[in-house]
């Protein structure tokens, strides 16, 4: 990752504990959102759009202020359907089609794309994922208590 | 049949002009009968009213559609003299939104979280350093009807949580079992003092599962997808337990010594 020593300069200014191991680990958020950047991608002439362009007058200063860390810029494309394209810290990125979506439905998807990590979406071979599994040392059959 | 909605429709709209202009009125005679002093008044003209009104939309909305009438909470509010009254109910009363989405006051929301087995604390700060070294000590920790065994720095995958949003401080109260090297503490079930804290880091969708039903030779088939809605959770912190103390101590005492013995010499 050649951008690691600068992210960790700038947050170990910021004041969060933050160790370059963890941040080779995908899996780790440690107080660090990881989705950079939001484009929303419209048109003004379709009705496939419609839903997006209210959002865009409506909702989306409003996400804007409750995520001042996150860059959101909009991208007018002719002739197509619009969608939202989150990219993520580690160079993820996620597009979700969002034609004939009201507006409230709009704001629910870019909320979504903004909860998530930027992992790849694979089944999940562990629901507990941990460093150091024994703390009391781990059972043999040679054990006795 | 034609006469029976042709005079359906007159009523209703004589109904809805009526009360909109029944509704300032009443509005008004309460302060009115207030600075005036005539409280016979108020009781000669409602009871002609209410009952008016009570009669016209007990004939009208036989909708199937789930809408928000004054007809069901006017039936409901028979009892009621003041129809201000009856409006407030009315929007208390009505679940909003456009999906049904129940809205939940705070209190719902505390008891409801803490049944399930935790508690919001607050935001994430940026001056908080929750996030420690490893300390070996683990807890087991109930969510939901699911059981952990969890330690310092651990992620889990829980079901979504309800009332929490990414980078909310929690504290997870229904712990089972604290372990450290030297101490086991085991509840009966639940240990009282102990408590766990975590931080939320994403709320997300899990992979794809596709349900696939098949009966053989009866023509029958169905696949259907489902992706689950999970909560990761990042432990921080363990209370309740004696943690084993780490041995760096000894070597800075030992400098410390050999300083004092250098400055005492030359004096």
């Amino acid at each position: 990752m050649f951008d690691t020593p600068l992210t960790d300069l700038l947050l170990a200014y910021a004041g969060f504990e933050y160790s370059i191991f963890d941040y080779c680990d995908t899996m780790s958020q440690r107080g660090v959102w990881q989705l950079k950047k939001l484009v929303v991608s419209y048109c003004n002439w379709g009705g496939s759009s419609r839903g997006v362009r209210e959002f865009m007058e409506s909702k989306l200063p409003a996400f804007k202020e409750s995520n001042p860390q996150l860059e959101v810029e909009t991208k007018h494309i002719g002739g197509q359907h619009p969608h939202l394209e989150g990219i993520y810290r580690n160079k993820n990125e996620r597009t979700v089609c969002v034609r004939n979506m009201t507006p409230e439905e709009v704001l629910e998807c870019a909320t979504k794309l903004r909860n998530s990590l930027g992992r790849k979406v694979v089944k999940l071979k562990t629901r507990h994922v941990t460093k150091h599994p024994s703390v009391q040392g781990t059972w043999t059959t040679a054990l006795k208590l | 049949m034609a006469h029976r909605r042709v005079f359906q429709t007159l009523i209703r709209q004589y109904s809805s002009s009526s009360f909109k202009t029944l509704n300032p009125l009443l509005q008004s005679l309460p302060r009115i009968t207030q600075t005036q002093h005539f409280p016979q008044k108020l009781n000669l003209i409602s009871p002609n009213l209410t009952p008016i009104q009570n009669t016209h939309f007990s004939i009208t909305r036989h909708f199937s559609s789930n809408r928000s009438d004054d007809s069901d909470d006017d039936d409901d509010d028979d009892d009621d003299d003041d129809d201000d009254e009856g409006e407030s109910l009315d929007e208390d009363d009505v679940v909003s939104g456009f999906s049904g989405k129940k809205e939940y006051t705070a209190e719902e929301k505390e008891s409801e979280a803490n049944a399930i087995g935790y508690k919001v604390v607050g935001p994430l700060e940026r001056s908080d350093r929750v996030f420690k070294d490893y300390e070996p000590v683990f807890a087991v920790i109930q969510i939901g009807s699911h059981q952990f065994k969890v330690s310092n720095g651990d992620c889990i995958y829980a079901e979504k949580l309800k009332f929490c949003e990414v980078h909310d401080k929690i504290i997870l109260n229904k712990v089972l079992m604290l372990g450290s090297p030297t101490q086991t503490l085991i509840g009966r079930p639940m240990l009282p003092d102990a408590t766990v804290h975590a931080v939320i880091e994403e709320h997300a969708l899990d992979a794809k599962v596709i349900i696939f039903k098949k009966k053989r030779r009866k023509n029958y088939r169905r696949t259907k997808g489902h992706r689950q809605e999970l909560t990761k959770i990042r432990i921080t912190d363990i209370q309740g337990i004696e943690k084993p103390v780490t041995q760096v101590v000894p070597e800075k005492i030992k400098k410390t010594v050999k300083k004092v013995e250098k400055v005492a010499v030359p004096a």
